[in-house]
């Protein structure tokens, strides 16, 4: 008799067992989703189409990317410093990791990544699926790394399940981390702007002042903050205050070149407004700031950038035109991006 | 019965001990121990702080005294080439079975233990200083062992914001006013091999003639090799002066990174001994 019930028993458990697994191959509708692709912006990274956006790959890089588990003691996420409202930057002059450690450089903005060949200051990544990692690992940032990060989320039911519904099977990896982050912030589009409202017709007008403050930008701002993104993606060292970390070179500790020393990557002014401070390593605290800056003149290097060069070192500007910059690039602002 | 079990005891004593003197058998393989001695010129280095006494101070071409407080570098890529020409790889595609960390602060580290290296004369050695651009990723998940050994927070053999190893790690001093020297060196590049989009390629290999064969077989074959940093300032590539514009990573991460590169590894062209050579090979 015992050894009856036992057998049943047995028979249940494995019963069990079986529904288990077929309950983990159930396969969910995953679509990929439709990237926004404003007329006009430049071509897609290829790398976009090596991943693109699923439904449920979104959902969860937007979950790891709210994830404070990603840091070594728990305590910050991506969205930490890539905070929404301020266009995905933040406000500190320098990022600020786990217990209170300082990193080299400002939190650059999210948004338009799908449009951008290189990434971060030094434009050291280009695809955006190898940068998740460099945070992760950064001692002034995350410091964590990529097995702790799965040993602590991969027994979660709710990361299962979205491991599941992304991928196909439950098994938390390395790469499906980097490729479900990447996915999220290929989502990330900003073109809602006032500035883009105007292009496209669409009964919205400059005041007099914004559309002064355009022909100045036309005039002596557009052949770095180039094509729809505002940036032409280049490298150049514009003479800005140096920042004295031993581990920072620019561009150059990338390349190699003398010419890259202290160069950056000429950033896009979309939603410059929420991104304050400005410059590498946060060194202007307004727009007010970094145009009496190089009114006033800028540093002189070797490798100073030409245009600067070729102007004594500055780029001269009234009180009257900047204020009608910055009443332009305010236009830039896109509130449905930071709030929705 | 009683009896009966000794003869059976006394047979496997003797059958133990025929094995052990059976020299006619040779092994189908053996180790082979890797030993780097790291030295200025024919002295070897003794690392120390700033004012130490006891560390081993060099002269460059230039005049320049230095020391080294800290001395780490990742050897990689081991091939031994046979007698015949026919190169044996060791683990060449696998970091935690086939890389190593030397570090001059701790001296187990100066001896890297080859394994189950075929039988055979071999005539040459070659690796890697530094760590091939095709498995230069941090990817702990793959290599996880080596990923722990090379991140150890005594080690720091990692560039964090490249995703990829440290080379090098030289830390020290220089003139006698002891300015700090920092010399990081590691690979930058992206895209495949040939037709990297940017950045340096810092991983150069190595090759080294062995003076006399390094026999595997019955005997596990010592072989000595040289790492002599005279030539980090006095190579066969570059005359270095150091001063502001090149002792701390700011700068020659940049344009100087190369140049120590390439007197510490050769120039990956015309010279392909670097530093390296071999002291001995013991059979």
């Amino acid at each position: 008799m015992m050894k009856k019930i036992f057998a049943i028993g047995l028979i249940i458990f494995f019963l069990i067992g079986c529904s288990d697994d077929e309950l983990s191959s159930v396969s969910y509708e995953n679509p990929e989703v439709a990237l926004t692709i404003p007329t006009d912006f430049p071509e897609l990274n290829s790398s976009v189409y090596t991943n693109m956006p699923t439904k449920y790959g979104v959902e969860l890089g937007k979950k790891l990317f709210h994830e404070k588990r990603l840091s070594t003691d728990n305590s910050i996420s991506c969205a930490s410093c890539h905070i929404q409202k301020h266009a995905f930057a933040d406000t500190h002059s320098q990022a600020i990791g786990v217990e209170g450690r300082v990193g080299i450089r400002n939190t650059p903005p999210i948004q338009n990544l799908a449009f951008m060949n290189f990434y971060g200051w030094d434009g050291s990544k280009l695809r955006l699926e190898n940068q998740p990692l460099v945070p992760i690992i950064t001692h002034e940032e995350m410091d964590s790394s990529i097995l702790e990060i799965i040993y602590k989320i991969e027994d979660n039911q709710d990361y299962r399940e979205l491991f599941q519904k992304a991928y196909g099977d439950q098994e938390v990896t390395a790469n499906r981390i980097y490729k479900s982050i990447a996915q999220f912030e290929y989502t990330l589009t900003s073109n809602n702007s006032k500035y883009d409202k105007i292009q496209r017709n669409e009964g919205e007008v400059f005041t007099e002042i914004e559309a002064l403050g355009y022909q100045v930008f036309q005039e002596k701002c557009v052949s770095c903050h180039s094509t729809t993104l505002f940036t032409d993606q280049s490298f150049r060292n514009i003479g800005f205050p140096i920042n004295s970390d031993s581990n920072e070179a620019g561009r150059a500790r990338v390349t190699g070149l003398e010419n890259d020393y202290m160069s950056f990557r000429v950033p896009s002014l979309r939603n410059v407004e929420y991104t304050a401070p400005y410059g590498s390593f946060g060194q202007f605290k307004t727009l007010k700031e970094v145009l009496d800056y190089l009114d006033s003149g800028v540093l002189y290097a070797e490798n100073l950038d030409p245009i600067l060069k070729d102007n004594n070192n500055k780029i001269s500007l009234s009180e009257e035109e900047k204020e009608h910059l910055i009443a332009f690039m305010k236009t830039l602002s896109d509130p449905d991006f930071i709030n929705h | 019965m009683k009896l009966s079990k000794k003869p059976i005891l006394l047979l496997a004593i003797s059958l133990a001990f025929m094995s052990c003197s059976s020299d006619d058998d040779m092994p189908v393989a053996n180790n082979v121990d890797l030993e780097f001695t790291n030295t200025f010129g024919s002295e070897t280095i003794v690392l120390g702080d700033a004012t130490s006494a006891a560390a081993t101070v060099n002269t460059s071409a230039e005049g320049q005294v230095h020391h080294f407080s800290e001395l780490k570098y990742v050897i990689s890529n081991i091939r031994l080439i046979k007698e015949d020409g026919t190169e044996f790889p060791y683990n060449v595609n696998d970091l935690d079975e086939g890389a190593t960390v030397v570090n001059q602060a701790k001296p187990e580290t100066t001896t890297y233990e080859l394994t189950n290296i075929p039988t055979a004369e071999y005539k040459q050695i070659k690796f890697g200083l530094g760590v091939r651009s095709d498995i230069n990723t941090l990817d702990e998940t793959r290599f996880p062992e080596f990923y722990a050994s090379a991140g150890a927070n005594d080690t720091e053999m990692m560039w964090e914001w490249g995703t990829g190893y440290r080379f090098t790690k030289i830390e020290g001093f220089y003139d006698t006013d002891n300015k700090q020297l920092s010399i990081h060196t590691g690979s930058t590049v992206e895209g495949q091999e040939g037709s990297y989009t940017q950045g340096v390629d810092a991983y150069r290999d190595i090759i080294l003639d062995l003076p006399t064969n390094a026999v595997v077989g019955n005997s596990a074959p010592k072989i000595n090799i040289q790492a002599d940093f005279n030539h980090l300032l006095s190579g066969a590539a570059n005359t270095i002066t150091l001063g502001d514009g090149n002792a701390t990573p700011s700068v020659h991460t940049a344009a100087n990174m190369v140049q120590f590169v390439d007197n510490l590894g050769g120039n990956a062209e015309t010279n392909t001994k670097g530093m390296f050579s071999i002291i001995s090979v013991q059979n």
